[in-house]
């Protein structure tokens, strides 16, 4: 809201630094946004918040510095000199949409003389950035700039009599607006309209076929009141918004319907002439009185941690316009002003006293009482599982949660259903990427294809190593329920498909020492079907790890190879050791055993490992891969040789050469025996 | 020439000679120190003994045999300095193996970064934390209920249009009306209040949306922390108490706090939050008291329990902090970017 400094004074004498007068205004709720030296005025602007239409106008801001402040409040009478024949004789109203129109007031001055209008409202309007048209539309602005009130003015001679009918707009009606642009309405929207056509929208725009011209002399002055959802959603739809329509989606006071009304035919009486018909056509509801609401003085310390003496409480509610209709020692019970819809509750009335007083009046320092606070267990773990990936070389990515519907179909390993949609796409995060592409308006299922994307940018910008994760959730659709929203992290590295296994185990073992890890077949179209599997934690789905295929790598615009991998957080957290319990670490040495095993190329390492494991028995601490080889000239073909080595420890005694020599053959024998593996002398 | 400055000119060149055989550490290095003192042609020897001819011709014997003395020495210091490169086994070259150059940079260990937003987050966590506020985490894909009828917002509020929110268009009905992405983490708020009798004490993080054209100061996506205390008898000195030891935490110096009246739907009094920087004001976010609707909407009695809640953006702070100019660098996850924090 812009004020002018000049016009101000005429409602309030602020013999004042403009500095301070801006500077109290806004620590009791204008917030100052700038000022600007306008002539010998200036002009400042006003951040007004949606709960105070009261202070869309210069005098509801003046009404605020005079409480401030301390001064008097000069309202300008209102009082025009009615002269000509009953209005009644010269124009009916009728209100059809009483849920779209409140209120609607008429007044009709006859024999007016258009015009331009003197200097001093000229420069009034000028100063807050309003053009000037001419005497008539001037003193409407001029008005509406005063109290807030949107007023229109017909020219009475072109309207089709015999009255003004206040109805809903009809399905497909064309409306042609005094900005000369035509706009289609529909039901719900509210028109003013003569005998024959809508000669304006309601609340929002006056129509071309009936505004006020150089050879208008009869005016019909309108003060109404809207219903405010009615008016935004007409504003919405028509894209077309105003002064009118910004302050009656607010609300506006309905005792200054008439106010308005009255004001603005004394101003066009005194500066267009003319004569004003008497008395006015009101119609709608009238005005609702309003309900007393009762402050115990008790609440205010209760809620602002202060106590405020009762005396200034009263003061200020009253100086802001409210009623005070009862008080004693506990309470004051006042009825707010028409102006203040926004003040129904006693916790409205905590609000206007705190600010009034100020809220540098409350202290910084009273002494807050200790509280436990715990960090989750979801935290904890993410905070292991960053450190584990920023140690294994990986930077964190943050990625949008919405991604163009081609990422959504690339890659989902998590669920089939089909990914929600966004009815709004997220406009202007894909600008770094592909043309190509889509908007974004696909809520993702997996955050491999954001990350695929952070890679291509990576490459795109030659960073050299581009090793990336990132942990967010992904939304996975489920029927009739809310989707679940699944805590995931992934990965995207330059690294081979064992590499990134490595981490994962690594991650792992920073949570659970005992966990097993084991991978499966998985079938997902981005990842080769050779090096790509489902990982499993003890027997439950963790993820996904896999490397890209090379349609994969060029539906994502990558030049080199990539790993990717998908892990659930709360596999991890199920097998997450918070609180290890501490193990008495054996105080005996350990004998090292190293075996060469020919096998058949098939017999995966965790076939052999269980079988390891089983015929080691308890003494066993590790036991350890440590490369394969393959000679098929010497083994034949479809034979590898696996080379590993296990640590064997008893927690009682030293174990002898011996010991540990037959626990590797009996070893060998197992491994003879269920997978038919030759020992390499 | 006098004898005394001739001699002491010799002194001279005999101790530095000592200084630059010792120091050196390379057959190089020695041969340098060579060339420097004992070198035919301009060698520090050469030069002197030119100056021979002018010192004073009584003199000039003694002179001569001084010259002399100090030459042999730097001779031997020569040899010396040679043996000991190749045999002394504290210099490298005597292990006959190449030159260890200690300049040579060690080997590359890469390690990740985190996100700046995670350093931001996980900084306000760990200050929230030492307050007495744990963390609450809550659905990111709300229903009208908990992202605007419980937080104040009634069907006509301004707040709840579509073009103001993500609204999800999804098959199943879920029978509260449409799901969202959720404008605000005061939705969290909700819930643990539906779940939990007071008192509360808790911060709401994660991700929010609204849908903001993406420029430098804008992402339809963002992080937001909010904190909320019910309790028997929280006041408005307890909000401002508490967002100061909070802005004074994070900023390691003493601050003020300053409150300005708004308007928020689901607080009141609501006030913008400023804390002081320098001279001057910086915005800190929005705070308020729980409005009593909200408290009510909840199962609180708003006669027995008050509390305030207050929010602000994690980017802005971030940026803020680390002089960012743009909010899409951080989610453009340039590595560059990434390895400056």
């Amino acid at each position: 809201m812009l004020i002018s400094w000049n016009w101000l004074q005429e409602y309030v004498a602020l013999d004042l630094e403009p500095a301070e007068v801006e500077r109290r205004l806004m620590m009791a709720g204008l917030n100052h946004e700038g000022t600007e030296q306008v002539g010998d005025d200036l002009t400042i602007d006003l951040e007004v918040t949606s709960n105070r239409p009261d202070c869309l106008g210069h005098l509801g801001v003046a009404r605020e510095a005079a409480v401030l402040f301390s001064r008097e409040l000069n309202l300008p009478a209102a009082a025009p000199n009615e002269r000509g024949p009953s209005i009644s004789e010269l124009t009916k109203v009728r209100i059809d949409c009483p849920e779209l129109c409140y209120r609607y007031t008429a007044r009709v001055i006859r024999g007016a003389r258009i015009g331009p209008s003197p200097a001093w409202l000229a420069k009034r309007l000028n100063s807050i950035g309003v053009a000037t048209v001419s005497n008539v539309v001037d003193i409407s602005n001029y008005v509406l700039m005063e109290c807030g009130q949107p007023l229109h003015t017909f020219d009475l001679n072109k309207l089709a009599g015999p009255e003004i009918i206040v109805r809903e707009a009809e399905p497909g009606e064309v409306f042609t607006a005094i900005d000369h642009r035509t706009y289609s309405l529909e039901p719900g929207m509210c028109v003013i309209a003569d005998a024959h056509r809508s000669v304006a929208l309601g609340g929002v725009m006056g129509g071309r076929d009936t505004e006020v011209s150089n050879e208008t002399t009869d005016l019909l002055i309108e003060s109404a009141e809207f219903a405010p959802l009615s008016i935004r959603t007409t504003s919405r739809k028509l894209n077309l918004h105003s002064s009118s329509s910004y302050r009656f989606e607010r609300g506006t006071d309905p005792v200054g319907v008439d106010w308005a009304s009255r004001r603005c035919c004394e101003l066009l009486l005194e500066l267009a002439g003319g004569e004003l018909a008497q008395g006015v056509i009101d119609m709608g509801r009238g005005i609702a009185s309003r309900e007393p609401v009762v402050l115990r003085l008790s609440q205010l310390k209760r809620i602002l941690g202060i106590e405020i003496p009762a005396p200034e409480v009263r003061r200020i509610l009253t100086a802001l316009g409210n009623e005070e209709v009862h008080a004693d020692l506990g309470s004051v019970t006042v009825i707010p002003p028409s102006w203040r819809r926004d003040l129904t509750r006693e916790i409205d009335l905590v609000e206007e006293v705190a600010r009034i007083h100020g809220y540098q009046e409350i202290p910084e320092d009273t002494s807050v009482a200790m509280w436990p606070s715990h960090r989750s267990d979801q935290d904890r773990i993410l905070g292991q599982i960053r450190s584990v990936l920023t140690a294994a070389g990986f930077d964190e990515a943050m990625t949008a949660s919405i991604i163009p519907q081609e990422w959504s179909r690339a890659f989902s390993p998590w669920t089939g259903a089909d990914p929600i949609v966004s009815n709004t796409p997220m406009k202007g995060i894909l600008a770094d990427s592909p043309k190509e592409l889509g908007q974004a308006d696909t809520v993702r299922r997996s955050l491999v294809p954001s990350l695929l994307d952070a890679r291509r940018y990576n490459e795109s910008v030659s960073n050299p190593i581009i090793e990336l994760f990132e942990i967010a959730k992904v939304y996975l659709p489920i029927d009739d329920k809310l989707p679940v929203e699944q805590w995931t992290i992934s990965v995207t590295s330059g690294e081979d498909y064992y590499t990134v296994k490595g981490v994962i185990e690594s991650l792992i073992r920073a949570l659970n020492r005992d966990a097993v890890l084991e991978v499966g077949t998985t079938e997902q179209e981005l990842l080769q079907p050779d090096k790509s599997g489902e990982l499993q934690l003890n027997g439950r789905r963790l993820g996904f790890l896999g490397e890209l295929t090379a349609d994969g790598l060029r539906a994502f615009g990558l030049r080199a190879g990539t790993t990717v991998g998908e892990l659930k957080l709360d596999a991890l957290q199920e097998i997450a050791v918070l609180i290890p319990r501490y193990a008495v670490p054996s105080p005996y040495p350990a004998m090292s055993r190293d075996l060469n095993l020919i096998v058949d190329e098939r017999l995966t390492w965790t076939e052999l490992a269980a079988t390891v494991r089983a015929a080691a028995g308890r003494w066993l601490e590790t036991l350890d891969y440590q490369d394969v080889y393959r000679d098929a000239e010497k083994d034949g073909a479809g034979k590898k040789r696996l080379l590993f080595s296990f640590k064997l420890r008893s927690g009682e005694r030293t174990l002898t050469r011996e010991e540990a020599d037959a626990i590797r053959d009996a070893i060998v024998t197992a491994c003879q025996q269920q997978h038919a593996a030759q020992l390499l002398a | 020439m006098a004898l005394a400055d001739f001699l002491q000119q010799l002194d001279e060149l005999a101790a530095a000679a000592a200084t630059a055989f010792a120091s050196a550490h390379d057959p190089a290095a020695v041969e340098a120190a060579r060339v420097e003192f004992s070198g035919a042609k301009s060698g520090q020897l050469k030069t002197v003994q030119k100056q021979l001819g002018g010192v004073d011709k009584q003199d000039r014997r003694t002179a001569g045999m001084r010259f002399n003395e100090v030459k042999n020495q730097i001779d031997e210091l020569h040899q010396a300095a040679v043996q000991r490169i190749t045999s002394d086994p504290t210099e490298p070259l005597s292990r006959g193996g190449p030159y260890f150059d200690t300049t040579l940079p060690g080997k590359p260990h890469r390690v990740g970064h985190l996100h700046p937003i995670t350093q931001s987050i996980e900084e306000l966590k760990d200050l929230m934390g030492r307050l007495g506020f744990s963390v609450a985490d809550g659905p990111e894909i709300e229903d009208e209920q908990h992202n605007f009828d419980s937080l104040n917002i009634p069907p006509e509020h301004p707040a709840r249009d579509p073009l103001e929110n993500f609204y999800l268009s999804t098959a199943q009905a879920t029978g509260d009306g449409s799901l969202l992405l959720r404008s605000q983490t005061s939705t969290v708020q909700i819930r643990v209040m539906e779940k939990t009798p007071p008192p509360v004490r808790i911060i709401s993080m994660g991700r929010v949306y609204r849908p903001d054209t993406a420029d430098a100061t804008h992402y339809p996506m963002f992080q937001q922390m909010e904190g909320l205390w019910i309790d028997k008898s929280v006041t408005m000195a307890d909000l401002k108490t508490v967002l100061r030891l909070f802005a004074t935490s994070y900023l390691g110096h003493d601050v003020h706090i300053r409150f300005r009246p708004s308007f928020f739907p689901f607080t009141e009094p609501s006030v913008e939050v400023d804390m002081s920087w320098g001279d001057d004001w910086i915005e800190f976010g929005g705070a308020g008291m729980v409005d009593p609707y909200v408290l009510e909407s909840v199962g609180y009695d708003p006669e027995q329990v008050t509390g305030f809640a207050f929010g602000l953006g994690v980017e802005r702070i971030c940026m803020r902090r680390h002089s960012i100019t743009d909010i899409r660098e951080f989610y453009r996850n340039d590595i560059r970017f990434l390895h400056q924090f």
